[in-house]
């Protein structure tokens, strides 16, 4: 049996003025989170618009759902499969918390009140908004006006969610919460997030894809991107300019990331982001990864 | 959440009565924003009803509490036949308050100069301006720019030129009127009066068309600044109404048919993020 992959990009390209925002991107996508790191410019953006149909590709191919969405029909029909959280996500001005989902509910087809209005206090208490609902959209903070825009990618329980950097301003209680969320999305729908901390794909991704540059520098496991750090991780006494990265940790000691062991240094255990640090090199350093 | 009530309660006399139809609407009205708030009144209300009857009322009250009431606009339009949901994109259209506040504005504008001056600087001052009443209004109420969720907007599969026309067509149906009115207050204006409206709606359908190329507000500039060129000049030339002259007035309604068709015809690249590629 033939399992017909959510997402199928092929040989993606995306050109802003001669500069290559996405090269050659091949990527196939099924049920399950996968996350999207890279430095900033890598791509990231532009590769979850493209596959959220509002951006089309210079060249390659798009297939959703085992279709090309080519004609309006075929769009209609892809989007109706899909919630986007898009990295700038602005209100119109004047809304409540509660009008806003219910305006992104209308545009998402949900023509009787009743259900809509159902429908949108579920996604509210998911991200659990439903205690300010009533506010203006402008009486909330960055990070519930971020979970607000997850609340709406989430109506409709979509089979393809796909969510640039949900995360950001979002305070650690909050995260985990959207963590739970996520994770239980991920059980029967496709999940890409971009994000740029290292420990929201840790804790919650079964597949990480880092883009630098424009192109795939790595599509796999969660494990086995951490194992490329084994023995190239460690804790020293002196900080080591030689190093891919080094910093004095809270604990005094230093962390030190690179291919050789500084003197009277001992092994440590390599995260995502020793991983993340090694593979990108210089770039990941002198663009920054928040840490 | 934080459910500062002040200290007041309802009490059990409130609730029963309140339950049964018979608090008076004040009371009711009140009860029902403190019950928003507070969760032991909420809690103690419950034993006054059949817990069926109250999860629906109860869920009603609130979903038209943090909904925000229809607006006026949107009851207006529903009753004239208009389907619910389309009402609501219309009466959300980010700055229709803009425009119909810009309508009015002008209009007030024009009325007062037009008494002042009469004459030829009162009618260019009505001919630079009231042609792109609307242009600017839909400029600020479609696209990017306009409306700080378009991206996610587009992705859903509520079709975009549907949405795009829904909103135009709100804005002529806010900005127009006003303005028309006015000008039709004047006599001097005569035939002018009636006459602007054919460049307004050509240089609308010159926005919709040129919206599958860029986004609105950079059309728009630009045909304001075109529009404000004709004007001035034939203003110079002695004759502000000569942008009125019956054959432009044909080449308006020629050019704004095109315009029509074009938007017909690129109507698919209103279905994503327009970009320099
Ligand atoms: N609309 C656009 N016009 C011109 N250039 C663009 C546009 N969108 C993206 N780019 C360019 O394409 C490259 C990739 O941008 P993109 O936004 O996809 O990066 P990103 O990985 O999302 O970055 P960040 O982490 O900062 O969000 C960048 O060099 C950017 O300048
Ligand atoms: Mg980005
Ligand atoms: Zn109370």
């Amino acid at each position: 049996m033939t399992v017909v992959p959510t997402v199928a990009l092929t040989g993606v390209t995306k050109r802003f003025r001669g500069t290559a925002a996405l090269d050659d991107v091949h990527l196939t996508l099924g049920p399950g989170i996968t996350g999207l790191l890279g430095p900033n410019g890598a791509g990231k953006t532009t590769l979850l618009r493209i596959t959220a149909t509002v951006l089309t590709p210079g060249a390659g191919e798009v297939v959703l759902f085992g279709t090309r969405p080519a004609g309006p029909e075929q769009l209609a029909a892809v989007r109706r499969r899909l919630g986007y959280l898009p990295q700038e996500m602005g209100h119109p001005r004047g809304f409540t918390g509660f009008g806003f989902v219910d305006y992104m509910a209308v545009l998402k087809e949900w023509t009787d009140r009743a259900a809509r209005h159902a429908e949108v206090r579920r996604v509210l208490e998911l991200v659990d908004l439903d205690g300010v609902a009533a506010r203006r959209v402008s009486a909330l903070s960055g990070g519930q006006r971020r979970r607000l825009g997850l609340a709406q990618a989430l109506l409709g329980d979509p089979d393809l969610l796909l969510l640039d950097e949900p995360t950001t301003g979002v305070d650690p209680g909050q995260r985990v919460t959207l963590r739970q969320v996520l994770s239980r999305a991920g059980e029967r729908s496709t999940v890409l997030l971009s994000t740029h901390q290292t420990e929201d794909v840790a804790a919650l991704c079964d597949r990480v894809v880092v883009l630098d540059g424009g192109r795939v520098r790595f599509d796999g496991a969660v494990a086995d991107l951490v194992a490329t750090a084994a023995g190239r991780v460690w804790l020293a006494d002196a900080p080591d300019p030689a190093a891919r990265a080094s910093w004095r940790t809270g604990t005094g000691r230093h962390r030190v990331v690179g291919q050789a062991a500084p003197a009277g240094a001992e092994p440590a255990e390599p995260t995502l982001e020793d991983a993340y640090l090694l593979l990108l090199g210089e770039r990941a350093r002198t663009t920054g990864v928040a840490a | 959440m934080s459910t500062s009530t002040g200290g007041w309660h309802a009490d059990e006399d409130l609730l029963s009565r309140y339950v049964r139809g018979d608090a008076g609407p004040v009371a009711a009205a009140s009860l029902e924003q403190h019950l928003l708030r507070c969760a032991s009144c909420r809690d103690r209300i419950a034993a006054h009803v059949p817990v069926p009857l109250l999860d629906a009322a109860w869920e009603r009250v609130r979903d038209e509490a943090v909904a925000g009431r229809p607006r006026r606009l949107e009851r207006l339009l529903v009753r004239l036949g208009v389907p619910a949901p389309d009402a609501l994109l219309v009466a959300t259209a980010p700055s229709l308050r803009t425009s119909w506040l810009v309508g009015l504005v002008v209009t007030l504008v024009f009325v007062g100069l037009g008494a002042a001056y009469g004459g030829d600087r009162g009618l260019t001052f009505f001919l630079l301006v009231a042609p792109l009443v609307p242009v600017a209004g839909v400029a600020f109420a479609y696209g990017p720019d306009a409306d700080p969720s378009h991206e996610a907007a587009l992705a859903t599969p509520y079709p975009a030129t549907r949405l795009l026309l829904l909103r135009t067509a709100a804005v002529l149906a806010a900005s127009l009127p006003p303005v028309l009115l006015a000008a039709l207050l004047v006599p001097a204006l005569s035939w002018t009066a009636v006459a602007w409206l054919l460049p307004a709606l050509s240089l609308t359908a010159a926005l919709l068309a040129a919206s599958t190329w860029v986004r609105p507000t950079v059309t728009a500039a630009a045909l304001g600044a075109g529009w404000t060129a004709a004007v001035t000049s034939a203003s110079r030339a002695a004759d502000p109404t000569a942008v009125l002259a019956p054959a432009l007035l044909v080449a308006y309604a020629v050019l704004g048919c095109l315009a029509l068709l074009v938007l017909a015809l690129r109507s698919r690249s209103l279905t994503t993020l327009g970009s320099p590629s």
